[in-house]
């Protein structure tokens, strides 16, 4: 919890309704943000990202597993968020607990799209190798390294650098005696298969402070919210994903003019990530 | 040993693989399983005081989705709680072992307590109630189709039935996109093959949304209408279950 004075309190909203934030922000402008990748030599792919004081490093690993028999042709993701107590003493025991799983759960519903499969960042058709038999489950971890507010959106960026970073190891597979047997598989590891990241969705978080909206709020400033939301879009403009954080009511009107500004915001921050990663990228090849 | 291993009957597991072709949801004009229209709710029945024990309590039935919500407090918080001048809300939310056609399911909603607890959050005056807590407990008897957002209506039906002061009864409806249609209130099958859902928790009579989750890829002008349909739909379902309350209160004090 963040104590802050009457005073500070005061000043903080004050300055979000003159549209000049304590650290010079506008009420819509990121903090700057640092992209690292390949930070994880055991992972197939990882990223550090930092805005601001916040940092979190993500990682992806892939293993080879056998598809659910009711979708024989999609293979399987699972994310998982940690938050660790080193970061802040909240997270020790059960506030950390909670917390993990609202921003696994917030992270799953904006990345793997709807039950059917339409409208996911992570194309789950491609990760299959054998249809029914074999398929790769990506195992997508985040670690809250430190907290200063706008977790989500930072650990969406840091999934998104991870993957573009992922290389998936090409695989051989041996013709198989009959339909019935597993398939005896080789997996190469001097070739790797680039995973396609542009479908992955950025995520935008909302944050209501008094009658405005600030994006990236820091944690002293999310600890003056009435409710936040979280919009998740993808490249086309398209909404894949939304949850609402706060107990405050919303004007339905609201929710309708925060999604047009979360588009326009999004806009930015994909393109300034997109410019990071591959700079990170360029960096990482260089070294 | 081999031998006998092979003839041993083997317990009988339905797989759910073997099922009946999967219906087309895609087209412009199919049937909804149970023969509804596209814009219409199941018929619900709502009860309250369905526990005893409790200081509160609500029964619900939605199709096949049913839902008992019992609500004790306020009482004296755990000792191990820090003072706090309002009160606190604690959300549980736990599926029966039967509640789903394969055993115990539904233990993978974990996070249905925390949703819970935020959709009813913001509509009750836990200024009334300092030092102390309520307790929810939710325990969905069969899942049908649209489990949270009847898990949500029937605990503020039940928060009612025990007094508690809120604003506003707090409802809640789903819908699903299934190719381009929007299908509200679904049930389990067309929840397994929807490509988004949008689920709204709204107090129909101050107009203010108070949960709001989206999966699957939307685009604006489709927001748009789903969110008119729950709102809709959210209103309609607030005046039932204020009738009955109404026809609880009155038969009490016959």
């Amino acid at each position: 919890m963040v104590g802050l004075s009457a005073g500070e309190k005061h000043f903080l909203q004050g300055g979000i309704a003159q549209d000049l934030r304590s650290d010079g922000r506008k009420r819509l402008t990121y903090r700057p943000i640092s992209v690292e990748t390949g930070v994880i030599p055991q992972a197939n792919g990882s990223a550090r990202v930092r805005i601001g004081a916040t940092d979190v490093i993500a990682s992806v690993k892939a293993e080879l597993g056998k598809p659910n028999p009711l979708q024989p042709d999609k293979g399987k993701v699972s994310i998982y968020v940690d938050c660790s107590p080193t970061a802040a003493p909240m997270f020790q025991g059960r506030g950390g607990e909670e917390l993990s799983t609202e921003l696994s759960v917030a992270l799953q519903r904006s990345l793997l799209g709807g039950k059917s499969g339409a409208g996911a960042g992570i194309d789950l058709s491609s990760l299959i190798v054998v249809e029914g038999k074999i398929c790769w489950d990506l195992y997508i971890d985040g670690l809250v390294v430190s907290a200063d507010g706008n977790l989500l959106d930072v650990l969406g960026a840091a999934i998104k650098a991870a993957l573009s970073n992922t290389g998936i190891p090409k695989v051989n597979i041996s013709a198989a005696a009959s339909p019935e047997e597993q398939p005896e598989v080789d997996i190469s590891d001097e070739e790797f298969l680039q995973f396609d990241t542009s479908g992955v969705p950025v995520i935008v978080t909302l944050t209501k402070v008094g009658r405005h909206y600030i994006a990236d709020a820091t944690s002293e400033e999310e600890s003056q919210m009435s409710s936040a939301v979280s919009f998740s879009i993808n490249r086309h403009g398209h909404i894949c994903g939304l949850t609402k954080r706060g107990g405050a009511g919303l004007d339905p009107s609201v929710i309708l003019d925060m999604i047009s500004v979360a588009k326009h915001v999004s806009e930015q921050l994909m393109t300034e990530l997109d410019s990071k990663i591959s700079a990170a990228e360029a960096y990482e090849a260089e070294s | 040993m081999a031998g006998k291993s092979a003839t041993a009957p083997t317990t009988y597991s339905p797989s759910p693989s073997q099922r009946k072709q999967k219906p087309i949801f895609k087209d412009v004009d199919w049937v909804r399983p149970d023969g509804r229209g596209f814009h219409q709710c199941r018929p619900a029945f709502l009860r309250t005081g369905a526990v005893n024990a409790a200081s509160g309590s609500a029964y619900a039935e939605f199709g096949n989705t049913k839902v008992i919500v019992s609500v004790f407090g306020p009482r004296e918080s755990k000792k191990a709680m820090m003072y706090s001048d309002i009160g606190r809300l604690n959300c549980n939310v736990s599926y029966t072992t039967f509640s789903t056609s394969v055993r115990g399911q539904g233990s993978d909603h974990k996070e249905f307590s925390a949703m819970l607890h935020k959709a009813l959050e913001g509509a009750i005056l836990l200024e009334s109630f300092p030092k102390t807590t309520v307790d929810v407990f939710a325990l969905v008897l069969e899942s049908g189709g649209s489990d949270l957002p009847v898990v949500i209506s029937c605990a503020s039906l039940a928060l009612a039935d025990a007094g508690i002061m809120m604003f506003d009864l707090v409802t809640s409806v789903s819908v699903s996109s299934l190719g381009s249609n929007l299908v509200i209130d679904p049930i389990t099958e067309e929840e397994s093959c929807q490509d988004g859902s949008l689920m709204i928790t709204s107090m129909p009579s101050r107009n203010e949304v108070t949960q709001l989750t989206l999966t699957g890829e939307w685009s604006t002008p489709k927001i748009h209408e789903a969110m008119e349909l729950c709102l809709e739909a959210c209103s309609k379902l607030g005046k039932i279950m204020r009738s009955c309350l109404k026809e609880a209160a009155s038969a009490s004090q016959e």
